[in-house]
């Protein structure tokens, strides 16, 4: 008997998980995994792409988590359909996946973005509100902070300064490093890796939040530069012929959007692959995202739809002249 | 069928001020944290210099002796010789010694106070059982969510590695302090009791002499945890070996990362050898009472 009753129930836990299931999945659905390398623009722009492939064409999405390198395996692998932004510049293998077409390449995302090391401008400028001096007022260029190493005090070695740098790994890393040792700031600096992008992150936030000078590499478009009032440390303009050597400054990084060569090959996706090869914006258009996010607190989702009311001409770049007629009475609605 | 499958209940919990409140709080009381920050980083550079002071065939031939005392075999104790030579002839030995001061310095504090909370846990079951669970947090809690507010706290680098590190590893420690003394035959203890020893004294001259294999054992899992942790605090800015494996990975670096990763095995079988012989000599000394 007893047999009988967990036959029973197991038959009935079945037959309820298959009305479930079947319920969820009437329609047949096409999906699309992203790429969420862990900061929040490359979430924007997966709203954007997957709100708008979602209404037009009935893609349902969702993202896949992992870090750069991670993902980027991801997209080679074909587990990721589609990378929103990939900094071409730090990944390593970038060029030669792109050369023996192990992902494809659609287009490119943004490439004015800027990146190198930031202070505070109370560092600068002081903050009379929160009662902050100018701890080094003459500071503009990246070597000038050779002259204020005592500000930016390093914690385990009290008689260098400290700079933060770039994510060990990232192409950055060795271009920052190049730089700072052109610059002679190993005399009397440490070049302090930050290990991943939460660290760097956390310490640049406590230190803003306790007032204290910090110098730090960091990138934009990113929701902590639209938060904290930052300043780009100036260094002279890129130059290809030198840049690796640290005499100049970085070059800018073609941020690109790609997809796997499963997804990008299955006829059925054509559509969104002819929407994403014109996908392009800009770093101050989503840098105006990112800030009205962190401004009303709304959800990738809510920020996506807002900006694309606000930047309608965006839709008519991207898209078939009824489609993008399509998506514009969806947001109005 | 939605009732089926949607949650009933939603309680909406203010995550913001969760954050501000971290926030507010490592503002507020930032005199006395930088004061523990310094200690940290002052007690781990003292072990740094101190390994460094050390010149490295010292080192070498002092791990030979000694895992050849335990071992009783030549050959192994000119085995791990050679594993340590191997790290020093790849490069890594400096940061070998930045790994190690790390590891020593959280084991160091872990024993300090992992031992005695296993003493009072394994005599107080109340004690006992509010810890448990504590214990478990300490194990399973994923490392960032509470390395992010000891980064607010204090920094990023080394005070806040020796802190993940000696969370993580203090667990074995403490459990195994406590699991040694209440293993111990109740006889045994009455017996020290009815000759006329003061609890205290049954405590430090029966129990903890009658415990110290398990205890020993528990030296040897803190060690073992502690180098588990290498490449974790890595990710919060502690340079050394772990340091080399994260940018290997991260650049995709297989050959990088396979022989830095080799340093950290090497390292973490030495230790591993040289604890297991205390085990070993604590075993033949309480079998001798």
């Amino acid at each position: 008997m007893k047999k009988f009753i967990s036959i029973l129930l197991l038959v009935g836990v079945i037959s309820l998980t298959l009305v479930g299931c079947s319920g969820g999945n009437s329609a047949e659905s096409k999906t699309i995994s992203f790429a969420d390398a862990g900061w929040d623009s490359i979430r924007f722009h997966n709203a954007i792409a997957g709100t708008i492939a979602e209404e037009l064409w009935g893609y349902s999405w969702s993202e896949v988590s992992g870090s750069t390198p991670v993902t980027h395996q991801g997209l080679l692998s074909g587990e990721i359909d589609v990378h929103m932004e990939i900094w071409s510049a730090n990944i390593a293998s970038y060029d030669e996946d792109l050369e023996n077409g192990r992902f494809q390449l659609l287009s490119s995302n943004f490439d004015d973005n800027n990146q190198g090391v930031y202070v505070p401008r109370y560092v600068i400028e002081g903050d009379a509100e929160r009662g902050i001096e100018a701890s080094a007022p003459d500071l503009q260029y990246l070597w000038d902070l050779k002259e204020y190493s005592d500000v930016f005090q390093d914690d385990e070695d009290p008689s260098m300064g400290r700079m933060y740098g770039a994510i060990p790994g990232w192409e950055a890393d060795q271009l920052l490093n190049a730089q700072f040792t052109y610059h002679g700031l190993d005399e009397n600096f440490i070049y302090f890796r930050p290990g991943s992008d939460a660290a760097l992150a956390t310490a640049i936030t406590s230190a803003y939040e306790k007032g204290e000078p910090i110098a730090a590499y960091y990138w934009e478009p990113t929701w902590l530069l639209g938060m904290y009032d930052m300043v780009l440390l100036e260094t002279k303009p890129y130059d290809p012929e030198s840049f690796r050597t640290g005499e100049t400054g970085f070059p800018p990084v073609d941020v690109t959007v790609g997809a796997s060569n499963d997804f990008a090959g299955n006829e059925e996706n054509a559509e969104l692959i002819a929407f994403l090869s014109k996908y392009e914006t800009s770093s101050a258009l989503t840098s105006e995202g990112l800030a009205y996010m962190q401004d009303t607190g709304a959800d990738y989702v809510d920020t996506a739809k807002w900006f694309l009311t606000q930047h309608s001409e965006l839709l008519d770049q991207w898209l078939e002249a009824e489609d993008a007629q399509a998506i514009k009475d969806f947001l109005n609605n | 069928m939605d009732w089926l499958y949607n949650f009933p209940l939603k309680i909406a919990i203010d995550l913001e001020s969760i954050d501000n409140a971290v926030k507010g709080f490592s503002v507020k009381y930032d005199g006395f944290f930088s004061i523990i920050k310094k200690g940290l980083s002052s007690f781990v550079s003292s072990i740094n210099d101190v390994l460094n002071f050390i010149p490295w065939f010292v080192l070498i031939i002092f791990v030979v002796i000694v895992t050849w005392r335990i071992s009783g075999k030549v050959r192994n104790g000119l085995l791990y010789g050679l594993m340590l030579l191997l790290i020093g002839a790849v490069g890594l030995w400096t940061l070998m010694i930045e790994t190690l001061s790390i590891i020593i310095a959280s084991v160091i504090i872990a024993l300090l106070l992992g031992f005695p909370i296993g003493i009072l846990a394994s005599a107080s079951d109340r004690f006992d059982r509010i810890i448990r669970p504590i214990l478990d947090t300490m194990q399973t809690m994923p490392v960032f969510v509470y390395l992010i507010p000891a980064m607010m706290l204090f920094g990023l680098g080394k005070p806040p590695a020796v802190i993940a590190t000696t969370v993580y590893a203090i667990v074995p420690m403490i459990r195994l302090t406590n699991h040694g003394i209440r293993q111990i035959d109740k006889e045994v203890v009455e017996a020290s009791l009815a000759f006329g020893s003061t609890k205290m004294q049954s405590l430090i001259k029966v129990q903890i002499p009658q415990a110290l294999p398990t205890i020993m054992t528990g030296v040897n899992q803190t060690l073992m945890m502690a180098m588990s942790m290498v490449v974790t605090t890595s990710m919060i800015g502690a340079s050394g070996l772990g340091m080399e494996v994260l940018i290997a990975v991260n650049r995709v670096e297989m050959g990088r990362g396979l022989i830095s990763g080799i340093a950290v095995v090497i390292i973490a079988i030495i230790l591993d050898r040289i604890t297991q012989g205390l085990i070993q000599s604590s075993e033949v000394g309480s079998d001798g009472e």
